[in-house]
């Protein structure tokens, strides 16, 4: 399958392999994605560079009212995380739903993103925070914002046969604002969602005053239902709002007919369903009626 | 009767190798200088094979051989009729994907992956017959041309009673159409083994397998040898669940070896198993019922297609257990029943758990469910009137054997779901409030019967061995028993030993059972058609008695032996005779013996996705006699595991003869977060006199009552008849929708 | 080919693989450990459940080279001077295997979670095992066994 599996000591490093065997070499992280699409060709790469070793790359932690997420960290990590359960509650949801354990334990946040599936459940995540992302390449590091990342289906604009990604940032929630995942699929567990969103919104003074709604898969990358969300801005957070914004989504969702999915129309619906339940509990949250990491 | 061994959950024989992982599976077998194969498999649903061209495969450093038609001695068989090639030679028709164009043998596996990539087959596509609703019309395009000139391979019908005044005279009438699903078996054990020369320069296949001893005169017909020229091991199974009776790879490597006269190794990969290898059988299936206004069924009238695929492997008997069940266990008066068993270019179906009778329980399940509804009586109820008890009159006008456990069934599992019964009266329960606003809660219960062991006036017959090894003052020191039957994890062997140890007033510990091999030991017949503890256990506990009896001999004698061994063959004919179907009537005698089994499904349906979620099960299966309580215990949560993910998730997707679902991320069989939370099993025993210590079969009937159990749960809570399923949670929806 | 050296089951072992050799068929066929199965070849069924420095991992799927100067684990590292695991053993004493395919990745899963976490919840056992497929048992008698485990290894002092 790959003719040469390297574990570079730094960012640097890790650069440096990829440009020593240009269009040749690929940054492997967990592998959950990589493995199996190199094996199926779909995905083909001589050499990977693992980065699983690069000191520095796995932290969690919060600086300046931002959480920053190093590109080791796991979906189990981020999971089990208690600053990310307390500041960002709707990431460890949305983690938590990836694939098993074993998996979780493996595949890391960062690849999720760069693997760049409409259905990602930690992508969508940080879609709701308004994440970014900080890309080291030959010229430098720069920090881009999480949608400026995804070309479509499958398609990263980092390419990581040149460049990787070192961290995640977003802002940390702050009082009056909470998060909530969702997701649907045709199994409890060990499966991708045929559908799934994550909204995040603050409240202040009885209003709603900021409100970030993400879904897939609807589109070719995850959907951030901008009208939605600003349908909500202003207004009070109760039930005719919600109902409204969900509709909204629903509205603007374009998920495509799937033989394994489902059809468009089923899942259309049930956008507005799943944005609804969302909101709902994040309401819940922010108003403090439930913690952070209760149910519904 | 009273028992010391039998009905104890005594540790399983093979439970110590499991969780150590010593015990070895297949593909955990290697031998010096072994070979590697891969299939090169059909491209394509229907077509015929233009070029085979091997010449750059045969070129690549390593490969040893390419074996194409022209190799097989005698190119064709199939475990009922032969009409499957082995290999697809040129000029010939590919029927489905799971056609054979060449087998690709090299030193590795690596190199016979890529060998196989570099054969280049021409093909001209045929229609694809994909359809057999479309298929059995006249004109349409015939998957076997060869035979006949219709894709109809059988045609069953039953004539009773006078069905058109059955329905007729009804008060109600319930009808309906029905889609079940195709699905795969998930054994979770890959198809594998290595065939090679064994020492006594016969051809052996160490492989899994269901019967082994059926497997031999296949490869002796397609090797033109002698049978007792081919030789057949079963190591460890992991799981079959009827996915294992016919060959899949046994063949293969059989002609691997023959051919090369090397230890040849073959895997297959998941994707095989998905696409490669046969499904159940989807029944498209028109159903009416009637009933007078107090519930009692005065007739039905019925019409199946069955789908075939490809090939016929065991459809004929398959469809012929499947329709004998059409009505369920219940006294129907007057019936009328038509089955067609149709080839498409679909995947070929076969056996899997149920043997047919599963399709039928849920399709006359949910009539009955039906039925209840439109009567505005408790389902339980309904049932009761009309089921089985000893002497019934069943759909092919035979009389219902003495033991019949199904009344006692619905009974136990009724009450334990809740249920009462007042004056004959049942009442459903109260199930409270849901554990959200937007869900529903709904229960159901649910029947099912099932064969034990060949019917129609098959010969089946069972040999099992049995040697003592007696210590100096004549007491028994060690048994073993000697038996063919295959362990595909249901515990057979165990259940075996503890009869074994009961009928010789032995301890469980001082038996062993040897290996499945058919070079020593007896041919026990399949491990399906839950009839191993049935008719294996009665020609054991009759070779036990026969080695007890020469034991005395021996002892009386006073010749100072050491070792006694004897063997049984018994007959399920010599107890109770059966019949095939009437051509015209369909009036039979089916079968020897049944299980019987009753489940009660509590659901939450999500009333705004149409999710279904099953809290809790119950399921009473009437065993007989419970040899070892957790056995049976097991065997009931696989079978609800089973019928779950047929409700719900399962479901094996093809397009035009192409498949869809080929790996496990997109067939989705339960994980233990889908299962209900709550699970009781109901042991009842109703004892069959003709069974050991009374015992029926049990592994296939835990799985019949799942699925129309949950799916008419699915109705109590949210009002909408499920009849295509599974009920994924968009056709729950849509039919929310529609109401 | 790179040299793999990491501890097996306690034991330094050291094989020459491939770079793209995955740890599943690196332990069955290199090291002899068939204790350790393949059932789909893609992470989705938990057949090949190792643990690696004690994180349960799909070996199937797992590039060989990452267990480069880890600990490994599989079901032959389990039992100790001879006797079964705790888990092990409770296993056998309530039937929970059938076919046994999937036991040596329950197993392990289940070493995972009660190392983590000695007295988890009946849904924490289920949580615990979901990334691991039967298809023989309905799972019931294998949480069964794990609760069993876990009590008999609190009354053990936390034996491992
Ligand atoms: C059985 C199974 C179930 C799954 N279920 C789910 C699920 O339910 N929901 C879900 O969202 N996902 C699911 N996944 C996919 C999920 O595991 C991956 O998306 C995972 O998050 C990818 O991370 P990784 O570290 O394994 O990435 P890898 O496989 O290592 O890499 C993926 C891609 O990202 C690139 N890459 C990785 N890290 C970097 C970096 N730092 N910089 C630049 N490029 C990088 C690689 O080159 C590669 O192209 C499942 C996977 C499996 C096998
Ligand atoms: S074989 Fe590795 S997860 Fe299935
Ligand atoms: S015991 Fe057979 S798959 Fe689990």
């Amino acid at each position: 399958m790959w003719d040469e599996y390297l574990f570079p000591q730094s960012v640097d490093e890790a650069l440096e392999m990829l440009e020593a065997h240009v269009g040749e070499a690929r940054i492997i992280a967990g592998g959950t994605d990589l493995t199996l699409q190199s094996q199926r060709r779909q995905v083909p790469a001589k050499v990977v560079v693992d980065i699983t070793r690069i000191p520095g790359l796995d932290h969690v932690e919060e600086r300046d009212g931002l959480i920053y997420v190093g590109a080791q960290v796991t979906h189990a990590q981020v999971a089990a995380s208690p600053l990310i359960g307390s500041l960002a509650g709707v990431l460890a949801e949305a983690c938590g739903s990836v694939g098993g354990p074993q998996i979780r334990n493996v595949g890391t946040l960062v690849g999720n993103v760069v693997n760049a599936l409409p259905a990602a459940d930690g992508a969508m995540a940080l879609f709701a925070m308004d994440a970014e992302a900080e890309v080291a390449e030959g010229t430098g590091r720069r920090w881009a914002p999480i949608a400026s990342l995804y070309a479509g289906v499958g398609r990263c604009t980092v390419d990581s046969c040149e460049a990787m990604i070192t961290q995640l940032r977003f802002p940390a929630l702050r009082d009056g604002e909470a998060g909530a995942f969702e997701r649907l699929a045709k199994r409890r567990t060990l499966i991708l969602p045929i559908l799934n969103t994550a909204v995040v919104l603050g409240i202040d003074g009885g209003k709603i005053e900021k409100a970030r709604i993400a879904i897939g898969p609807v589109a070719t990358t995850p959907f951030v239902a901008t009208e939605a969300a600003a349908a909500l801005v202003g207004r009070a957070p109760d039930g005719a709002a919600v109902a409204e914004a969900a509709k909204l989504a629903s509205e603007a969702a374009e998920p495509r007919y799937s033989l394994l999915r489902g059809s468009t129309e089923y899942r259309k619906s049930m956008v507005e369903v799943l944005v609804r339940r969302a909101l709902t509990r994040a309401v819940a949250r922010a108003c403090g009626e439930e913690g952070e990491n209760g149910n519904s | 009767m009273s028992t010391r061994v039998v009905g104890q959950s005594v540790p399983k024989k093979d439970a110590a190798t499991k969780v150590r992982g010593s015990r070895k599976f297949p593909q955990d077998f290697n031998m010096e200088g072994q070979l590697h194969a891969k299939v090169v498999w059909s491209e394509h649903p229907h077509a015929r094979v233009t070029k085979i061209d091997v010449s750059q495969a045969e070129a690549l450093p390593g490969v040893v051989k390419v074996i194409t038609a022209e190799d097989v001695p005698v190119n064709e068989y199939g475990i009922i009729i032969p009409d499957q090639p082995v290999l697809v030679g040129e000029g010939d028709k590919v029927r489905w994907l799971g056609d054979r164009i060449a087998i690709v043998v090299a030193e590795s596996e690596d190199t016979a992956r890529k060998a196989r990539r570099l054969v280049q087959v021409e093909y001209e596509p045929l229609p694809v017959v994909s359809d057999p609703r479309e298929a059995m019309k006249p004109g349409a395009p015939l998957v076997h041309d060869e035979r006949g000139d219709t894709n109809v391979i059988r045609h069953i019908k039953i004539r009773k009673g006078d069905w058109r005044k059955g329905l007729a005279e009804a008060d109600v009438v319930v009808e309906s159409y029905y889609i079940t699903p195709y699905v795969e078996h998930v054994y979770m054990q890959p198809d594998a083994g290595i065939g090679y020369i064994d020492d006594h320069e016969r051809v052996t296949v160490n492989s899994a397998a269901q019967w082994a001893g059926h497997d031999i005169p296949q490869i002796a017909h397609m090797l033109d040898l002698p049978q007792d020229q081919v030789r057949m091991i079963v190591p460890a199974i992991g799981g079959a669940f009827g996915g294992r009776e016919d060959m899949h790879i046994q063949h293969v490597l059989a002609l691997c070896a023959y051919l090369l006269r090397r230890p040849v190794k073959m895997v297959f990969d998941r994707s095989e198993v998905m696409t490669r290898t046969g499904k159940r059988h989807p029944y498209y299936v028109k159903y009416r019922t009637g009933a007078t206004s107090d519930g009692k069924l005065t007739g039905v009238e019925i019409e199946i297609v069955a789908e075939v695929g490809g090939y016929a492997s065991t459809s004929v008997p398959v469809i012929e257990a499947g329709t004998s069940f059409a009505a369920g266990p219940y006294v129907v008066p007057n019936a009328k029943v038509d089955a067609y068993a149709v080839y498409t270019n679909n995947a070929v179906t076969m056996a899997m758990r149920g043997f047919g009778t599963t399709q039928s329980a849920f399709i006359y399940e949910m009539q009955m469910s039906k039925l209840a509804d439109a009567l505005g009586m408790d389902p339980v109820e309904l049932r009761m009137k009309n089921l089985f008890q000893d002497g019934s009159i069943g759909l092919t006008g035979h009389e219902m054997p003495e033991g019949v456990g199904i009344r006692e069934a619905l009974r136990q599992a009724a009450l334990a779901g809740g249920w009462k019964e007042e004056d004959g009266r049942w009442i459903r329960p109260d199930l409270g409030p849901p554990s959200a606003p937007h869900k529903r809660p709904g229960i159901a219960v649910a029947c099912g019967l099932k064969n034990v062991g060949y019917s129609f006036g098959s010969d089946d017959k069972s040999t099992v061995g049995v040697q003592l090894a007696l210590d100096e003052s004549g007491r028994i020191a060690r048994v073993t028993v000697q038996t063919a039957a295959c362990d595909v994890g249901m515990g057979v062997q165990t259940a075996l030993a503890q009869m074994a140890a009961e009928a010789l007033s032995v301890d469980y510990n001082q038996v062993r059972v040897s290996m499945a091999d058919t070079a020593s030991a007896p041919d026990s017949g399949s491990s399906s058609a839950s009839r191993h503890v049935w008719i294996s256990g009665n020609a054991l506990v009759r070779a036990c008695q026969d080695a007890l009896r020469k034991r005395d001999e021996i002892l009386m004698a006073e010749t100072g032996e050491t070792f006694v061994a004897a063997e049984h063959e018994f007959r399920g004919l010599s107890v109770r005779e059966t019949k095939p179907y009437d051509p015209e009537t369909g009036m039979c005698v089916p079968h020897f013996s049944y299980g019987y089994a009753s489940q009660i499904a509590l659901v939450e349906v999500d009333s705004e996705t149409g999710e279904t979620e099953v809290l809790k099960f119950w399921a009473a299966q009437d065993v007989g006699k419970a040899v070892n309580p957790e056995m049976v215990r097991g065997q009931a949560g696989g079978g609800v595991h089973m019928g779950l993910g047929y409700a719900l998730t399962e479901e094996y997707i093809q397009q035009e003869g192409v498949a869809k679902t080929r790996h496990l991320s997109d067939y989705y069989i339960p994980t233990v977060m889908d299962m209900p939370r709550e699970f009781t099993l109901v042991t009842v025993e109703v004892p069959d006199p003709t069974g050991p210590f009374g015992a029926k079969g049990v592994g296939e009937m835990t799985t019949l009552p799942t699925a129309p159990a949950i799916i008419s749960a699915i109705h109590d809570a949210v009002g909408v008849w499920i009849d295509e399923f599974p009920a994924t949670a968009e056709r729950v929806w849509r039919a929310m929708q529609k109401k | 080919m790179a040299t793999l050296n990491m501890i097996v089951n306690g034991k330094e072992a050291s094989v020459e693989v491939g770079a793209g050799d995955l740890l599943a068929h690196v332990l069955r066929d290199k090291l002899g450990l068939i204790g350790t199965k393949i059932s789909c070849g893609e992470g989705e069924c938990g057949a090949c459940t190792v643990l690696v420095d004690g994180l349960s991992v799909t070996s199937c799927i797992y590039p060989a080279l990452k267990a480069q100067g880890r600990e490994v684990t599989t079901i032959e590292g389990l039992p100790q001077e001879g006797q079964l695991h705790p888990i092990q053993q409770a296993f056998i004493d309530v039937t929970a295997p059938q076919c046994g395919y999937c036991i040596p990745g329950m197993i392990l899963s289940a070493k995972a979670l009660l190392d983590e976490n000695p007295h988890p919840t009946r849904e924490e056992i289920n949580e615990g095992i979901s990334g691991n497929l039967c298809r023989c048992t309905g799972y019931y008698q294998i949480v069964e066994a794990i609760e069993l485990a876990a009590e008999r290894m609190a009354e053990k002092g936390g034996a491992r």
